[in-house]
């Protein structure tokens, strides 16, 4: 990179001189235009940063009438799912105040609240449990989580709520009804399969891209056949005969009934596959119905189409999981209070079903089992039942980048049939035990 | 006479079959991006083909508008702008000593070799103490941070073009008029500058074209359209959680056609500048 | 438009009246002056990343001196290893077939085209894919490779050479060809230019004595002209190697590093380490090494191919 000069004056020279230049830095700062205004009480803009994809249209649908209601004008900045994750905790870590609010995963609430980047919602504005919303949406949104196992360096600490659901984002599971009656377990998933398999009508259609794509998909089946990632004391349990089972079942039994290339199909392929009536079934985010299977002005397959929660597997559970979005303010950013409110004013009921109109997935019990909307919106149904039966939500490990990055790939190559499931699965465990173990976890 | 035409016509098949493979493979594809950034929404949820059934320039409206790239777009001209006059500024001050005035070799040497060596370095090597550095300065998510990483990785190719068409420049010019009583700062802007403009013009353009294309910094070290530049945005249009492959075309398209159009205009000293100055125009 | 012209310079001996340390003229007071604030500052900049990378790769979060834990696990992670290979596979298919195929070409056209009109728009299409941004050629590369939509899936399809989808980024092996093919297309004309601008030094004379004696186009080149290209190849392999050292923008867009790790090259890798696994020290200590290595590297190479006149 840089070569060291033959001519050893010139070198003490360029020290010297570069010595003199230590006020460089506090020029460049001064050049800088400043970051957010500092807030009076009133800021005229908020900043979200946000997923990019159908999870964030609807907020953007509704952040005109925000503007129109309070005058602050609300920018949505987005980025693709992967990139938002990292240009969060690069933020965090910049202590940067460019966001006031951010959209999150559930499962990136552990880091973040390993971190302590966010800014506690009940202590600092005053939220509170509303009935009408379910529990299970608060419990995600805490840290350190009220249930299932605990990170080591995290016991002890202080519950505090630290991110609402703006998008009740439960997995569920979408087929054709017009074609047969709902699957009672995975058993029956696959025996459809087979049954409807046709030439350019996929029995069943695997997310199969690497890493959170795949994860995403996977998972439900891993619990429903008694599988996990870890047991509740952190051990990693990937490579137990439960999990081998549904990975198995995943990328060797359903995949013969699948679409070609399923390590490359994402949410809105799939979708898409569904959606021109080439897809019989396969596992479904209220996003992509909303977005695409749904859409008229896109979809071939309106009504013909009926949304439950995930079948049942060998153990009898039909597990499903929690993908919410939750909406969080960084502890950075200096419009806290502003923030807030654009948040109570998200979750006000009205508000709520206008956004649902926008295409937005709601998370008040009182919406999803309003009759007068169950038509135009199929799912709300399932989804109202799925939150009912409490989902599983992802592990509650900061760690989860890592882990997801390394269960996603090995998962990845085992429905792209380059590694067996038991050879993946053991990969992967490896992996992960690893990153555990250096992160201080019990192993 | 008969052999003679045979050797002109198998000549000439040569050429249009040579050129015709080399057309297609470089034509297509660009034919296609454009191609598929005049379809309609509704048109990707249908079977592919070749032609736009109902072309539209809806996916640009929806591009630069909707999702207001266009505030991006122009954070990429200024940032790239103001890329070139430092590079510019800097490497004229680094390469004049070299070319004009009498130095020692091996330091005119070691210069122009540590520029050279710039070339080498993988920028996400050195990613993250360049993140430490902004952080510190606090000037993430600030334009100024992006024009003083593009000005740094730029300068070896500044530095090497320009001191090709410097040493072009005959020193007697100068010294004629350091005789008639200039001093060397009037000399430098009254007799040099004018001279070497072509070199500026041509280092310019190159130097805004690079900076034009550079990502990794730009995805890393902004955070908001208060900095972004265009490369971020049409790199966050590759989602396949959306079907959005007609506004991603568009913003590829429109990514490329900047550096397309400086090129045209400054095409004889692209080549040079890539190979700091061994290949130049004569 | 006049033609290019390749002055590779030959390294000369010191010039004569330099007295070194001693009796330094005005003007190299007036130079060093001139000169050691803007390098002295551009070399701090470029110093300091490279000492907070080794600061940084030798600490731990809580900035505590931890030594070398930080090499032993870059260099113990199995993935560095693979995005090793995956490097040198992806240099492996770039470099031959960029310097074949820009030989091939520049050959064809000094032969077949005379027209100056021709050669000067040949030169301006050549110049074309180089400024391309590469993100947008992966956006490019991902409307033709992707699954679904890809549209050489359906050209071939259409045509009738095959009747299923071919999962270009889904096999490892298609999937790192998908990617060289990338750097071939917007590179080989790089490699085109440059030896075009060689052929053009050799001399005519040669040529038409070779030609008289009745010599193929194979021994003419072999004999004649493959001597004025000789320094050329190095040259280009110098710069082609610099960069296939540092892709990442297309290789990020069009496959991520995938599948698995397929495609993970050595910039996707450590950017994967600081900025998804958010492992900085590890990602640091990489850093450092890459460094290190191309610091040897480059002063290898240079010793080999002096580009500067002495």
């Amino acid at each position: 990179m840089k070569k060291r000069l033959t001519r050893r004056d010139f070198v003490i020279q360029a020290a010297i001189t570069g010595a003199s230049f230590s006020s460089l830095p506090a020029i460049l700062a001064a050049c800088g235009t400043g970051n957010a205004t500092p807030s009076s009480s009133k800021p005229s803009k908020l900043t979200i940063a946000a997923v990019q994809g159908n999870e964030d249209g609807p907020l953007k649908k509704v952040v005109g009438n925000y503007k129109s209601q309070t005058g602050i004008e609300v920018q949505v900045v987005e980025f693709p799912y992967a990139d938002l994750f990292t240009k969060l905790v690069t933020t965090f870590q910049a202590n940067d105040s460019s966001y006031d609010l951010c959209m999150m995963d559930d499962p990136w609430m552990p880091k973040f609240g390993t971190m302590g980047a966010l800014q506690p919602l009940d202590s600092n504005f005053g939220f509170t449990r509303d009935s009408d919303i379910p529990t299970v949406v608060y419990d995600v949104g805490t840290w350190p989580p009220p249930h299932g196992p605990v990170p080591p360096s995290e016991q002890g600490k202080t519950q505090h709520l630290y991110g609402i659901t703006i998008v009740g984002n439960v997995e569920m599971f979408m087929y054709r009804s017009d074609k047969s009656a709902a699957p009672a377990s995975w058993d029956e998933v696959l025996s459809n399969a087979a049954k409807y398999n046709a030439a350019s009508f996929y029995g069943y259609v695997i997310r199969g891209k690497a890493t959170n794509p795949v994860s995403s998909d996977s998972l439900p089946i891993l619990w429903s056949f008694g599988g996990n990632i870890f047991d509740d004391n952190w051990k990693v349990k990937l490579d137990s005969s439960d999990s081998i089972t549904a990975v198995d079942f995943l990328t060797r039994k359903l995949k013969k009934y699948a679409e070609p290339g399923p390590e490359n199909t994402d949410a809105a392929d799939r979708s898409r596959l569904m959606a021109i009536g080439q897809a019989y079934q396969s596992t479904v985010w209220p996003g992509e119905i909303t977005g695409i299977v749904e859409d008229p002005s896109v979809s071939q397959v309106k009504g013909k189409v009926a949304y439950i929660p995930i079948p049942q597997g060998p153990s009898g559970k039909g597990l499903g999981m929690m993908g919410n979005w939750l909406l969080g303010i960084p502890k950075g950013s200096k419009n806290g209070q502003a923030a807030a409110d654009f948040i109570k004013w998200m979750l006000k009921t009205d508000n709520m079903r206008n956004y649902v109109a926008q295409g937005g997935i709601p998370i008040r019990n009182s919406i999803l089992n309003d009759a007068s909307l169950a038509s135009a919106n199929p799912y709300f149904k399932a989804l109202a039942a799925s939150f009912a039966a409490v989902p599983n939500w992802r592990p509650r490990t900061d760690q989860w980048g890592a882990v997801e990055t390394s269960y996603g790939t090995a998962m990845n190559a085992a429905v792209a049939g380059q590694l067996t499931p038991q050879a993946a699965m053991q990969k992967a465990a490896s992996e992960i035990r690893t990153v555990m173990k250096n992160a201080g976890y019990p192993s | 006479m008969r052999s003679r035409q045979a050797a002109i016509a198998i000549r000439l098949i040569l050429i249009v079959a040579g050129l015709g493979v080399a057309a297609f493979l470089y034509a297509f594809p660009l034919y296609w991006l454009i191609a598929t950034s005049l379809k309609s929404k509704a048109e990707l949820y249908q079977s592919i083909t070749l032609f736009p059934r109902h072309p539209t320039l809806q996916p640009y409206y929806s591009v630069l508008f909707e999702r207001g790239f266009w505030v991006l777009l122009k954070n990429s001209v200024l940032v790239c702008a103001a890329t070139v006059l430092v590079t510019l500024a800097v490497g004229l001050v680094i390469t004049y000593p070299i070319t004009r005035l009498t130095v020692p070799p091996r330091l005119r040497v070691g210069v122009l070799n540590w520029a050279l060596s710039l070339r080498f370095l993988p920028p996400v090597a050195v990613v993250v103490p360049y993140f430490a550095i902004v952080r510190t300065l606090q000037i993430y998510n600030q334009p100024i941070a992006l024009i003083g990483i593009y000005s740094l990785f730029n300068l070896p190719f500044a530095i090497w073009m320009l001191k090709g068409f410097l040493a072009e420049i005959p020193l007697e010019l100068e010294e004629a008029a350091l005789v008639d009583g200039a001093n060397r700062w009037t000399s430098f802007r009254r007799v040099l500058l004018p001279l070497a403009a072509p070199g500026l013009m041509a280092a310019a353009t190159i130097v805004f074209t690079f900076a034009w294309s550079e990502f990794l910094f730009a995805l890393i070290l902004t955070a908001t359209p208060n900095s972004q530049t265009f490369p971020v945005g049409v790199q966050g249009l590759v989602t396949q959680f959306e079907i959005i492959w007609n506004d991603m075309a568009a913003a590829g398209v429109i990514a490329m056609s900047v550096p397309l159009l400086l090129m045209v205009i400054g095409r004889r000293y692209m080549v040079a500048g890539l190979t700091f100055g061994v290949i130049r125009e004569k | 438009m006049s033609h290019l012209v390749a002055e590779l310079p030959v390294p000369t001996g010191p010039q004569p009246g330099r007295t070194g340390r001693r009796g330094r003229s005005r003007q190299e007071r007036l130079a060093y002056t001139i000169l050691l604030p803007a390098v002295g500052t551009v070399f701090l900049i470029v110093t300091i990343p490279f000492v907070i990378a080794i600061w940084q790769s030798i600490t731990s979060d809580d900035g505590t001196l931890i030594g070398l834990r930080n090499y032993t696990r870059a260099l113990g992670n199995p993935l560095f290893f693979d995005a090793l290979r995956a490097t040198g596979l992806y240099a492996l298919i770039v470099l031959p077939t960029e310097i074949l195929l820009g030989l091939a070409f520049a050959l064809f056209v000094h032969r077949t085209i005379k027209q100056a009109g021709l050669r000067a728009t040949l030169y301006v299409l050549a110049v074309l894919p180089l400024v391309v941004p590469p993100v947008a050629v992966g956006v490019v590369a991902r409307l033709i490779y992707a699954p679904g939509y890809g549209v050489l899936n359906y050209v071939l399809q259409s045509v009738g050479i095959t009747h299923s989808e071919i999962q270009w980024l889904g096999v490892p092996a298609l999937a790192m060809g998908s990617v060289a093919s990338v750097d071939i297309w917007q590179w080989t004309p790089f490699v085109y230019l440059v030896l075009f601008a060689g052929l053009q030094t050799v001399p005519k004379e040669s040529i038409e004595a070779a030609q008289v004696d009745g010599a193929t186009w194979w021994t003419q080149f072999r004999y004649i002209e493959l001597h004025y290209l000789r320094p050329l190849f190095l040259l280009i392999l110098f710069f082609r190697v610099a960069d296939v050292l540092r892709v990442f923008d297309h290789v990020y867009i069009l496959t991520g590093g995938g599948p698995g790790t397929a495609t993970q090259l050595l910039s996707l890798y450590i950017y994967r380490i600081e900025f998804r696994f958010f492992d900085g020290g590890q990602a640091a200590a990489l850093a450092v090494m890459v460094l290190v290595s191309i610091s040897i590297l480059y002063s290898l190479v240079t010793r080999a191919l002096p580009l500067e006149r002495a």
